[in-house]
């Protein structure tokens, strides 16, 4: 069907000879894996903006130590390569917004994707794709209440960083509303990353407090983490798990029933919806009415598990 | 005609600096490698970048703004190495000092001129620390400034969250601020021309003046140094100062710039100014290398890092490629070291 569409597009575009978009498409680190599924959405769009005549270049920075200027610099590079269309991340508005005003000013076409939605308006740009940290929080909240814990332990990796406290406040109120209690653990920031070190943390808290029959991660790395400790304390019976993002461990750990679910901001949307209404904006001059468009929260659980799983192995989950 | 010193500040053999430009001086230089190294690599990425405008004002402002952060650093860096020394804890004073001048201007409302000058202080006192430390003890400099990058990384990190409950602060700077440290001319940052000055200044310490060749001396043989009246451990503990000062500068142009710091430690940063300076023919073992050399080596950095994304290549490859690159340039480095020698032995025997 792809192929079909593929195939009448390049027809109209032979016959038309119009001009096609070139695309940039800036993410974050080319280590870090959830950028592979964003790029498979990008690069399956791609194949419609090919036919048309036009391109896609992704730049991805090498890690997030210097996140914000690394970002900047590459929105600066898709500009001076003199695209049509730059589709962005916007995790750190103050140090992107003026390099995305000179891209606008240059005449070229800006939407967002992944982060930064609430800034939107003020970026200038067309549409966020993205989800709603807040929303998807509630929604696993809610979920884990429903599923039957009593008292969630909500782990955030960086203290004070506001899509995380997001989404632990969004847990916490989803818990609340479905009857449940929640606790926000904020770790030492030097953590982030370490499984070792986060697991400790992790079981110390289940130690310390009986009552939390819950945990719920906001990374796939720090819910290995906290499977390893409540195997570590023999809790797999009795404390659920659940966590943002998607990861071959964490599926696995839902198909064997050692996870709850996971929620997914389905990541594949956000490139391919990016990059595609991006270029057919500029091509066509078409746009999408609902602003913004959220690709998450999706849940993923032991019901739709091997869907998921046929999505992992093509590499669009 | 006849030049009364010597043009160039190593220290074998005076009398071959002849008063009339020569070929063999010219591949003798050390900056030389350096120098042709970043030719190929320049013409390897215009000729895949070209379709992308990587040849435009733009395309060559874009990795020139990425290589001035790492070439205020890399120099100094350079000096340290020269004088066989290192100095790392740079990945860690960079984004403390972008903290320490966001939280204090934008949290505090300290006025700017105050916050630049408590960033400058703290700076200078981590590297007073530093070169004390690698001056007093027996412990090599390496292992050192390890200890104070993980250290002042820590302190950065717990103060931020301890003082303003965030990671990541903003800052909005006055507008004096902004032209001098963060602004755009003619398409380049602020941080260019204060490379482009550095580059000027610390040409002439390292060869014209005498503490250069203090800088050569110590880096070739420290104990004859030190025999032949030169301060050795004073020098050393100004350099380290130095190099910490400049990783501030470099740090407050990219939070003034950016409008935004985080307080993540910046461990590329020590590998790009490392790149940097022995892509530009600077010996890790000290007593050998140039100013020319460092920032051809750290422009050579920037087209690789920044280019790769004008071609088509695969950008999962771009590590694999600076790994090639670097491999290349110090073998092609030592190429040009041995034709040196040979070439000035041979000049000798004339």
């Amino acid at each position: 069907m792809k192929k079909l569409i593929a195939t009448t597009a390049a027809l109209a575009i032979t016959a038309s000879g119009a001009f096609a978009a070139d695309i940039a498409l800036v993410i974050g680190s080319n280590q870090d894996s959830f950028w592979n599924v964003v790029k498979k959405g990008a690069e399956d769009a791609a194949v419609l903006i090919e036919a048309r005549g036009g391109s896609l270049n992704i730049l991805q920075t090498n890690n997030y130590d210097n996140y914000g200027a690394d970002l900047a610099t590459l929105i600066e590079q898709a500009t001076a390569q003199g695209v049509d269309g730059i589709a962005t991340v916007l995790p750190v508005p103050d140090a992107q917004l003026p390099a995305i005003q000179a891209a606008i000013d240059a005449g070229i076409k800006v939407t967002l994707l992944n982060g930064g939605g609430d800034r939107l308006e003020e970026s200038g740009a067309l549409n966020y794709f993205g989800s709603d940290e807040y929303v998807a929080g509630v929604a696993g909240g809610k979920y884990m209440a429903e599923a039957g814990a009593t008292h969630i332990l909500c782990h955030i990796q960086i203290p004070g960083t506001v899509n995380l406290e997001a989404r632990c406040a969004g847990v916490e109120e989803g818990a609340t509303a479905a009857g449940a209690k929640a606790t926000i653990l904020r770790v030492p920031a030097n953590l982030d990353g370490d499984v070792a070190g986060t697991s400790a943390a992790i079981e110390a808290e289940l130690n310390s407090d009986p009552s939390i029959d819950a945990v719920v991660n906001l990374a796939t790395w720090a819910a290995d983490a906290s499977a390893a400790a409540i195997e570590q304390l023999g809790k797999t019976e009795s404390v659920k798990l659940g966590t943002f993002d998607l990861s071959p461990s964490t599926l696995d750990r839902i198909k064997a029933g050692t996870q709850t679910m996971a929620i997914d901001q389905t990541p594949y949307y956000q490139g391919f919806l990016s990059v595609s209404t991006l270029a057919a904006h500029i091509d066509f001059g078409t746009k999408v009415a609902t602003q913004p468009v959220l690709t998450g929260p999706a849940i993923v659980d032991s019901s739709n598990i091997d869907a998921t799983f046929a999505g992992v192995e093509a590499g669009t989950r | 005609m006849a030049h009364t010193e010597t043009t160039s500040s190593e220290p074998s053999s005076p009398k071959s600096a002849s008063s009339q430009f020569s070929l063999g001086e010219l591949i003798r230089s050390p900056a030389m490698g350096a120098f042709v190294g970043m030719v190929i690599v320049f013409a390897i990425f215009a000729m895949f970048g070209f379709s992308r405008n990587f040849l435009s004002i733009a395309g060559f402002a874009n990795w020139m703004n990425f290589a001035s952060t790492v070439g205020i650093i890399a120099i100094p860096v350079a000096f340290l190495m020269i004088a066989g020394e290192l100095d790392i804890s740079t990945g860690a004073v960079l984004p403390a000092s972008a903290m320490m001048l966001g939280i204090s201007v934008n949290h505090y409302d300290f006025p700017m001129w105050l916050g630049i000058i408590m960033t400058l202080t703290m700076a200078a006192s981590v590297g007073l620390v530093n070169g004390l430390l690698v001056t007093r003890t027996q412990v090599p400099s390496f292992i050192v400034t390890l200890a104070t990058l993980f250290a002042v990384g820590g302190l950065t990190l717990a103060l931020s969250d301890f003082l303003i409950n965030n990671t990541n602060v903003s800052l909005q700077s006055p507008d004096w601020a902004k032209a001098l440290f963060g602004t755009r001319y003619f398409g380049f940052r602020s941080a260019v021309y204060w490379w482009i000055g550095l580059i000027v200044i610390f040409w002439f310490f390292l060869h014209k003046s005498p503490w250069g060749n203090w800088v050569f001396a110590v880096g070739g043989d420290s104990e004859s140094a030190r025999n032949a009246g030169i301060p050795v451990n004073k020098l050393k503990i100004w350099l380290f100062v130095l190099c910490s000062v400049c990783t501030a500068l470099a740090g407050m142009c990219q939070v003034i710039q950016f409008n935004s710091a985080q307080s993540a430690t910046f461990f590329n940063m020590i590998f790009f100014t490392i790149i940097a300076s022995v892509v530009g023919g600077v010996l890790l073992n000290g007593g050998f290398g140039s100013v020319a050399g460092v920032v051809f080596g750290t422009m050579t950095l920037g087209i690789v890092q920044q280019g790769i994304n004008y071609t088509d290549i695969d950008r999962n490859l771009s590590l694999l490629i600076i790994g090639v690159m670097l491999l290349i340039a110090v073998l092609m480095n030592g190429t040009f070291q041995s034709l040196a020698t040979s070439w000035s032995s041979s000049k000798k025997e004339d």
